[in-house]
């Protein structure tokens, strides 16, 4: 009994041992982290690539299954955009299969529109896949008048088809709930074509019609590449006049300055001042991190 | 058949015995937990925290319900033969039909509490997400009703395989009848796509006799606020009501020739 009572050890001494071995596994644990880190970069496999057959396998819960598929979607989308990839081939299947099981799912389609459209490092770079999503939405939705407009808006930004997007606000302008600019984007494309104060207004519609963080920062970008844009084109008229007085372009923004033709060193919408290269073409610093628009 | 003091006896009974279950209180705390992390859930996506509340609310109430009402119901009839309490009960005025449907209104009382409190996890957290409850939110309470009714027809599947078979084999059964009747009309299309008239009539018949669980699955429409037609709720009713009937019957015929000497 006493043999048993000295070998005994005290509560002090388990807790160290419980501290000590908890220290050690978040060491070696730290050290599987760097191992593995090569495993991870295993590309990402859709084991069930038709949604037709998980909507069978959800046995009902088709739902929740397609926000769990939208919500992988995203993440997979942040997830390549994070790691600098350019690659997305999984994002069509990803969003067919969300859509399939909901079909609903409104914000699926707006946004994976946009996922799939916006070009490259920013997206996909894939807008007829984006026009085929969209086209889905609108024969599952058909009343949704929103869903020709974010037709109208690929055809417009990314594939530069004017008539097409011209047709696509006239046709969802034809609904009874549908906005005034609907019909009036479809008549402005339809006369001009694609110019910069149309794309301010699209970009500018999609910021206010939504909640979500995520988008709305990227219509602010876009935004902010249309601001950048045009102030580029404005800068280089004066640098035209300069030229046309002095036979040659200014070395700095403070020439143009001296001469009235600015008031001060003009800045990006981001207080980054902008450059004049030995050309007098105005560029955006390298340090900035606006992408401009057409 | 009638609803006679017996058989409302059997069923407070079952109740009571029902709700002195811990695992009943452990998956109903697991699914109202589940409901609530859908609010977290919801931040790593883009725009849909609330459906997704609504749908992972709605399915945990109905996964949780299904695991209950199988985990119950297989034991209803099998329980009281092995333990010997049937004996003394039935050799009181109690009708072995009487029993049965005893037991069938008791375990719907015990499903209708436990759906009442995920129904309310469900709730709270939807106020939680939106401060506030918007017109279409009304028709989450009819996807709840049709998760009752669906749960009403598992439970008299159970009930019905109780009769005569293991509580494992009970559950597998039912658990399979589940499946099998949510596919029932991919049994019908099956049909109606065959060139065979011996297996169009076949897979139609097969449609209508097995249970069809797909009626009751709104949960992804009403999570988009989605109205549900009146015409809707009460041919779900009626369906519930009558095929509920067929496996009661069923479940008397079976139990009353049953030779529990």
């Amino acid at each position: 009994m006493s043999r048993l009572q000295a070998s005994k050890p005290s509560v002090a001494a388990l807790l160290a041992l419980l501290v000590a071995a908890l220290g050690a596994s978040a060491a070696v644990q730290f050290a599987i982290d760097g191992r593995r880190a090569s495993y991870n970069d295993a590309p990402e496999v859709l084991w069930i690539p038709s949604g037709k057959i998980m909507k069978r396998l959800s046995l009902g819960h088709e739902g929740l299954v397609a926000d769990i598929y939208w919500t992988r979607a995203v993440q997979y989308y942040g997830g390549q955009r994070r790691d600098g990839k350019t690659d997305f081939n999984l994002l069509g299947p990803l969003l067919d299969i969300t859509t399939d099981l909901d079909p609903y799912l409104l914000i699926a389609y707006k946004f994976g529109a946009i996922f799939l459209s916006e070009p490259s490092p920013r997206g996909a770079d894939d807008p007829q896949q984006a026009v085929r999503l969209i086209r889905k939405a609108i024969q599952a939705n058909p009343d949704e008048w929103r869903l020709w407009g974010d037709l109208g808006f690929i055809y417009y930004q990314n594939l530069h088809d004017y008539p097409a997007a011209a047709a696509a606000y006239l046709e969802g302008s034809k609904n009874p709930k549908a906005a005034q600019w609907m019909k009036v984007m479809a008549a402005v494309i339809h006369e001009k074509g694609g110019n910069r104060q149309t794309s301010r207004f699209l970009w500018t519609e999609i910021f206010q019609s939504t909640e979500d963080e995520t988008v709305r920062k990227n219509a602010i970008e876009h935004l902010q590449g249309v601001h950048a844009s045009q102030d580029i084109e404005e800068i280089e008229k004066r640098i035209a006049q300069f030229r046309g007085n002095h036979g040659r372009p200014p070395r700095s923004f403070d020439e143009l300055i001296a001469d009235g033709l600015i008031g001060g060193v003009p800045t990006d919408p981001l207080g980054i001042p902008y450059r004049i290269d030995a050309n007098g073409k105005v560029l955006l610093d390298p340090k900035s991190k606006i992408r401009l628009e057409d | 058949m009638t609803l006679t003091s017996p058989t409302l006896a059997v069923a407070r009974n079952t109740f009571r015995e029902a709700v002195r279950d811990r695992v009943l209180y452990n998956l109903v705390a697991f699914a109202v937990i589940l409901i609530a992390s859908a609010v977290l859930f919801g931040q790593i996506s883009i725009g849909i925290q609330k459906i997704i509340l609504i749908n992972l609310g709605l399915s945990s109430i109905s996964v949780f319900g299904l695991l209950i009402s199988i985990f119950l119901g297989i034991g209803l009839v099998y329980k009281e033969v092995d333990k010997r309490s049937l004996y003394a009960l039935l050799s009181k005025p109690v009708r072995r039909s009487q029993f049965l449907i005893g037991k069938f209104l008791g375990l719907n009382l015990t499903l209708l509490v436990n759906t009442f409190f995920m129904s309310a996890g469900l709730w709270a957290a939807l106020y939680y997400l939106t401060r506030g409850f918007e017109h279409g939110d009304r028709y989450i309470f009819v996807a709840i009703y049709f998760i009752l009714l669906e749960l009403s027809l598992v439970t008299a599947v159970c009930l019905f395989f109780s009769c005569f078979s293991t509580p494992v084999l009970s559950a597998i059964f039912t658990f399979l009848l589940y499946v099998i009747g949510t596919f029932s009309s991919d049994i019908r299309a099956f049909g109606e796509l065959t060139k065979s008239a011996p297996m169009k009539v076949l897979s139609t018949a097969l449609y209508y006799l097995l249970p069809n669980f797909s009626d009751f699955q709104i949960a992804g429409w009403v999570s988009h606020g989605r109205p549900v037609a009146g015409s809707l709720i009460l041919l779900n009713t009626m369906y519930t009501i009558c095929y509920g009937a067929v496996l009661l019957i069923a479940s008397i015929v079976v139990f009353s020739r049953k030779d529990l000497k």
